[in-house]
């Protein structure tokens, strides 16, 4: 195994990397990203996915989804764009194809619901609500790619409650919200989730952006606009992380261009209790198994002995009121 | 569990024609595990730009001496900073992917057909067959079409020729071999199983030419890539029917009857 090196056992100096959100039992704080790991399975061959803190799948919707006609990416520096329109199998395929192996991991699941209407998005909370191995729900209300629903959901604190709302009604699961960046105050629908009941925010999704074919003299995508991710995102991911955190209590996921274990960091002490690792999965299989080593060694180098990661989120705060 | 991913030696790194450059690299086990038709994603950088890695399909493996041949056209800043990495230097490599052309068929007559850099995969595809042939000991009447822009950007056809293919060649321009394209030159053969890779338009003009005469033929595929294993959904292609595939998972070989140019 080529993960020796970064096993947590080695040191007597005891750092604690486990973590609770909204009642899931996480033994770090590296999550992946939905839309970035597929359900598991397709990266089996290139990391021991057991080491993950939880892993989000991609985006379900009620009725299975073809998707949007390629090109669904394209490369942009320091990032990329993607429209690739939530194609899934849809919920009932799921459970049949895609959970068994999700069932043998030893990690918390957290499954990502889309839909196109409030009724939607709780009915595929309800027929979740008694599959067996699964520790949460993540409400997609933040896809920049689908004609309908999606991130319309996420720019308007009254939508935002109300989807929130009718998830709770259909599960007793954990809700955690999925918030889109393409807003003037997303701390307004951060406060809107968490008044309908959400656990915990997780935030940001991609930001809203295009390319133009200078040669066809026509954009890219055929949908026109796309979701920017990757590391030209991560200042306006960690800003929107801080603003949350000043806005509501429950536990915040960050997510934004991680790239490394310094950049998990940065959203760490900027109010995040856990970071889920998204395009960097493309580039590098192991990146989320080389930013919990860094985040250990981080602890143990900067912080005195029996240091917890929950005593250092949301850090940089105070520093800023001083 | 083995993973796929690995960090292989660069063995040798060489300009073969305009702007097209062979990669040999050392890496005992992508190289035992490779098939035809398969690709590696490569990242070509260390740094983050450009940010996702690119795949380039294996041209040839020997599992003897644990190498992989990769040849590539230089096309933008990823590929230009493969074309300038060292014998003796290391590069971070995923792969073998993809599924591969399927060689079972019991047939006599194969075709193989390649546009530009498209004729990488077939390259390997037609040594693996040549192996074949020679240990059933069948006589069978393979024929290689290799188009090309012009004369200085061709490459592989002495290694088609010494595996003892009869080769037919074109250029765009007519500065080697038949002017036009490789399925001008098809056009008077019938064949049992037809392997292509290459531009779309061509592989367009393929299609029809084998539904035309109910031939089965597979093509292997180039579409932009993210992850490369079927994980973000990126490289999607349109079949006939059952929707969407992905390029890099489900491909990048399918059978050529079902896709939709």
């Amino acid at each position: 195994m080529n993960n020796d090196r970064i096993s947590c056992k080695q040191n007597t100096h005891k750092t604690d990397l486990s973590l609770e959100i909204a009642g899931i039992a996480m033994k770090n704080p590296v999550m992946v990203a939905s839309g970035t790991f597929g359900f598991g399975r397709e990266y089996s061959e290139f990391i021991d996915i057991n080491n993950l803190g939880a892993i989000v799948t991609k985006g379900l919707t009620f009725l299975p989804k073809e998707g949007n006609p390629p090109p669904r990416t394209y490369e942009t520096p320091g990032g990329m764009l993607n429209s690739v329109g939530l194609e899934n199998p849809g919920v009932e395929n799921f459970i049949k194809k895609e959970m068994p192996y999700l069932n043998s991991l030893s990690i918390p699941v957290i499954v990502n619901i889309d839909g196109d209407t409030v009724n939607e998005y709780y009915k595929i909370a309800k027929r979740l609500d008694n599959v067996k191995n699964i520790s949460a729900l993540e409400i997609n209300i933040s896809c920049p790619n689908v004609k309908q629903g999606g991130m319309a959901f996420g720019q308007d604190p009254q939508n935002a409650y109300e989807v929130v709302k009718a998830v709770k009604e259909g599960t007793n699961l954990p809700i955690i919200v999925k918030l889109s960046p393409n807003v003037t105050k997303v701390e307004k629908i951060a406060e809107a989730a968490v008044s309908a009941g959400a656990d915990a925010i997780s935030l940001i999704n991609t930001l809203l952006g295009m390319a133009i074919d200078i040669y066809e003299k026509k954009p890219v995508f055929y949908r026109t606009f796309a979701g920017l991710s990757g590391p030209a995102v991560k200042p306006v991911a960690l800003r929107m992380v801080w603003q949350v955190y000043d806005a509501v209590d429950v536990p915040i996921i960050g997510m934004g261009g991680i790239f490394t274990w310094q950049d998990a960091i940065e959203f760490i002490l900027a109010g995040a209790s856990a970071v889920a690792v998204g395009t960097a999965n493309f580039v590098e299989p192991q990146a989320p198994e080389k930013i919990v080593a860094g985040i250990e060694h981080y602890l143990k180098e900067q912080f005195e002995e029996n240091i917890r990661l929950n005593d250092i989120i949301g850090l940089a705060h105070k520093a800023n009121i001083d | 569990m083995a993973k796929l991913r690995f960090f292989a030696d660069i063995v040798m790194n060489r300009e073969i024609a305009m702007d097209i450059f062979h990669m040999k690299l050392y890496c005992p086990m992508a190289a035992k595990l490779a098939i035809p038709g398969q690709f590696l994603h490569m990242r070509c950088s260390d740094t983050l730009s450009p940010l996702l890695r690119r795949p380039i399909s294996i041209a040839n493996a020997d599992e003897r001496d644990g190498t992989l041949d990769i040849i590539y056209r230089v096309v933008g800043e990823g590929t230009r900073l493969l074309s300038a990495k060292k014998t003796g230097e290391s590069i971070d490599i995923m792969g073998p992917l993809g599924n591969g052309y399927p060689i079972d068929q019991k047939v006599n007559r194969i075709a193989i057909i390649g546009g530009g850099i498209g004729t990488c995969p077939l390259m390997f595809l037609a040594k693996k067959l040549a192996t074949k042939n020679s240990k059933s000991g069948n006589l069978v009447k393979h024929s290689v079409f290799l188009g090309f822009k012009t004369a200085k950007q061709s490459f592989g056809i002495e290694f088609f020729q010494s595996l003892g293919y009869d080769v037919h060649i074109s250029t765009d321009d007519g500065s080697l071999g038949f002017k036009g394209f490789p399925t001008d030159l098809i056009q008077d053969y019938i064949f049992d199983v037809i392997y292509a890779c290459g531009p779309k338009p061509l592989l367009a003009i393929m299609q029809a030419y084998a539904v035309r005469h109910n031939i089965m033929s597979f093509v292997s595929l180039e579409e932009r890539m993210a992850c490369g294993i079927g994980a973000c959904l990126g490289c999607a292609v349109k079949m006939k029917s059952d929707g969407y595939k992905k390029v890099c998972k489900d491909g990048p070989v399918f059978e050529l009857s079902k896709v939709i140019f």
